[in-house]
Parts: structure tokens; C-alpha cells; sequence
């Protein structure tokens, strides 16, 4: 489910089927040029293996809005992150996942209140070539083993 | 004897300019009525096929295709990745499933859970349905999964809109 009107309006019916949550952790920087597009690059990527999750799981999973963050000061970060968790607690969410390729959220991983999929990413690259396709859905894969894994 | 018949110059000149006026008439015309019937000759995105898959690659045992469409939705125009489970039949009829779950949409897979080797399952929701795509009743979908307008063209197959069952 995205998070939109009509899926959402299915989410209220089915509730009782819809369990997980899949929160996307985006940074974003703006000090140095090279940092900021890559952070753009990282923004394109984790759009795509959302998507990607988002339409596999379609029936269990809600795709929540992304996270945003500046730079790479996670540790100041968690509490207002645990707070989003808390707050989409409110629903019924069993499961919820942090997806993110910002490796300085593993440090944090103990004391978040969702359960961190970190995966490294890819520097920069271009979407449409076939290594970056194959390496997407190579992850994506693994991702979705992951979940299912929870699930079970 | 009749004489022959003479064109005075006065009809003449009548001639030429009723046809002169016609013609810019109808020039003019029919650029309106292209564009008033225009409906008419748009292409329907119904019965469009794209090709798939090699019909010599196909087996008795679902394989996964996929491809892309351009869907425009509302605002946006984008490519919708499509996929679909292909096989043939006892009757060697080649078979094209929508892996779409009937239930609330999640993806399913073919014989992925070893229970079911030949079943096709939703992980989401343990969803099960037979190899001919009819969902098993006590599982939670409640229809079969939609079939794909398929034709075979030169030793390609192509598949076209999903009908639900």
C-alpha cells in the first residue's frame, strides 16, 4: 500500500491483514557538491527498492512517507525517528521496518524502535544501465527474503 | 443535327469559379471534420500487444516474463513493469497468469512454499491457488487470478490486457 487516499481507504477496510510498516531513511546533504548529488543519487535508489518492496508486498505492507534527514548526525536523530515510530504505533503495525543505505544508522541499531534493514548502496550510477538493474534486483531479492523471514 | 454545344463566357467563368470555391471549401472543411470525428482514430489502449517471450522457452512449468508499458495515470505518464507466470497446458496451449493476488494485490510466486510444490502462493497471506490459476477455497483469495490476452506471432508470444476471472 503507498500512501495515498485510495490505498489507504483499503487499508482502513483490511486492516486486519495489513500489519507491516516500511519506513524509507533518506539523508540528505548539502555541504560539498559531490555529497549532495550523491545524497540525491542515495534519494533515487531507495525511492526505486521501495517501490519495488511496496509492489511485491502490496497486501501486507504500508509504505510510509520517507524520513527525511540533514547530514549524517544520526545519533541526534533516533529520538525523533523512535518518535514516528511511535506515532504509526497507534495503528495496528506489527512489524516495522527501517530501510535505509545511511550506514550510520547501524551504530543506533539497538536503540531504534524498528527493525533496520541496511543494506550499502551504490555511490552513483545510472538507474537505467543494466549492471545497476541487476544489482537492484539482486538486493531487492534478498530484501524480500528478509521480510518474509520476519513474517514466518 | 444538332450544333455543338457552345460554353459562352459567361458559363464558363461560372464553371470555374463555383469549382474554385468548392475546392477552398472543401479544403477548409476538412481539416474541421478530422478534428471533430478525431475520437474515431485514436488507437485504443485496449488489444495492444507487446511480445514477451520466445515461444521455444516456454515449458510446462510457470516461468516469470517480464515487461514494460507506458500507463498514463491521471497526471503522470510513466512505465509500469508488467509480469506475468507463463506456461503450456496439458493440451499444449500456452497459459499467461497475472502473478497479481486477487486478495489485496501482493505478488505471488510459483511453488515457493514447499508444501505446495505445485501451487501458486502469497507470501503474504499464505494465498494459495492451482497451476490453472483458480484460487483454493479456504485460503484467503476469493477469485482466480486474471489471464493475459496472449497470441503467438513469427515464434513470439505477446500478451495483451488481463481479464479477470
Amino acid at each position: 500500500m503507498r500512501w495515498s487516499q485510495n490505498d489507504l481507504d483499503q487499508f482502513v477496510d483490511e486492516k486486519q491483514y495489513i500489519d507491516t510498516l516500511f519506513i524509507p531513511l533518506i539523508p540528505i546533504h548539502t555541504s560539498g557538491d559531490d555529497k549532495m548529488v550523491s545524497s540525491a543519487f542515495q534519494h533515487e535508489l531507495n525511492n526505486l527498492f521501495s517501490k519495488i518492496i511496496e509492489e511485491q508486498f502490496k497486501g501486507r505492507i504500508v509504505l510510509a512517507p520517507t524520513y527525511n534527514y540533514i547530514g549524517e548526525n544520526v545519533e541526534n536523530e533516533k529520538e525523533r525517528l523512535n518518535q514516528w515510530i511511535d506515532s504509526f504505533s497507534e495503528q495496528s503495525f506489527k512489524y516495522i521496518f527501517l530501510f535505509s543505505f545511511d550506514r550510520n544508522w547501524r551504530k543506533e541499531e539497538k536503540e531504534l524502535k524498528g527493525e533496520l534493514l541496511w543494506f550499502p548502496g551504490l555511490r552513483k550510477g545510472d538507474l537505467q544501465s543494466t549492471e545497476t538493474q541487476s544489482f537492484v534486483k539482486e538486493q531487492a531479492r534478498e530484501i524480500v527474503e528478509i521480510i518474509k523471514e520476519t513474517w514466518e | 443535327m444538332s450544333e455543338p454545344k457552345k460554353v459562352s463566357r459567361r458559363q464558363f467563368l461560372n464553371y470555374t469559379l463555383t469549382g474554385l470555391g468548392g475546392f477552398m471549401a472543401a479544403g477548409m472543411m476538412a481539416p474541421m471534420v478530422r478534428f471533430a470525428i478525431d475520437p474515431v482514430f485514436k488507437p485504443s489502449a485496449a488489444g495492444e500487444f507487446t511480445s514477451v517471450a520466445d515461444v521455444e522457452e516456454l515449458t510446462n512449468e510457470p516461468q516469470r516474463f517480464e515487461w514494460e508499458i507506458e500507463q498514463v495515470d491521471g497526471w503522470y505518464e510513466s512505465k509500469v513493469q508488467k509480469s506475468a507466470w507463463v506456461y503450456r497446458n496439458e493440451d499444449d496451449e500456452i497459459v499467461a497468469l497475472s502473478p497479481v493476488c486477487t486478495h489485496l494485490g501482493c505478488t505471488v510466486d510459483w511453488a515457493s512454499n514447499e508444501e505446495y510444490p505445485n501451487q501458486f502462493f502469497c507470501p503474504c497471506h499464505a494465498g494459495r491457488y492451482t497451476k490453472d490459476g483458480v484460487n483454493i477455497p479456504g485460503t484467503p483469495p476469493t477469485a482466480p487470478l486474471p489471464v493475459y490476452e496472449s497470441k503467438v506471432e513469427e515464434g513470439m508470444l505477446y500478451l495483451g490486457q488481463e481479464i479477470a476471472r
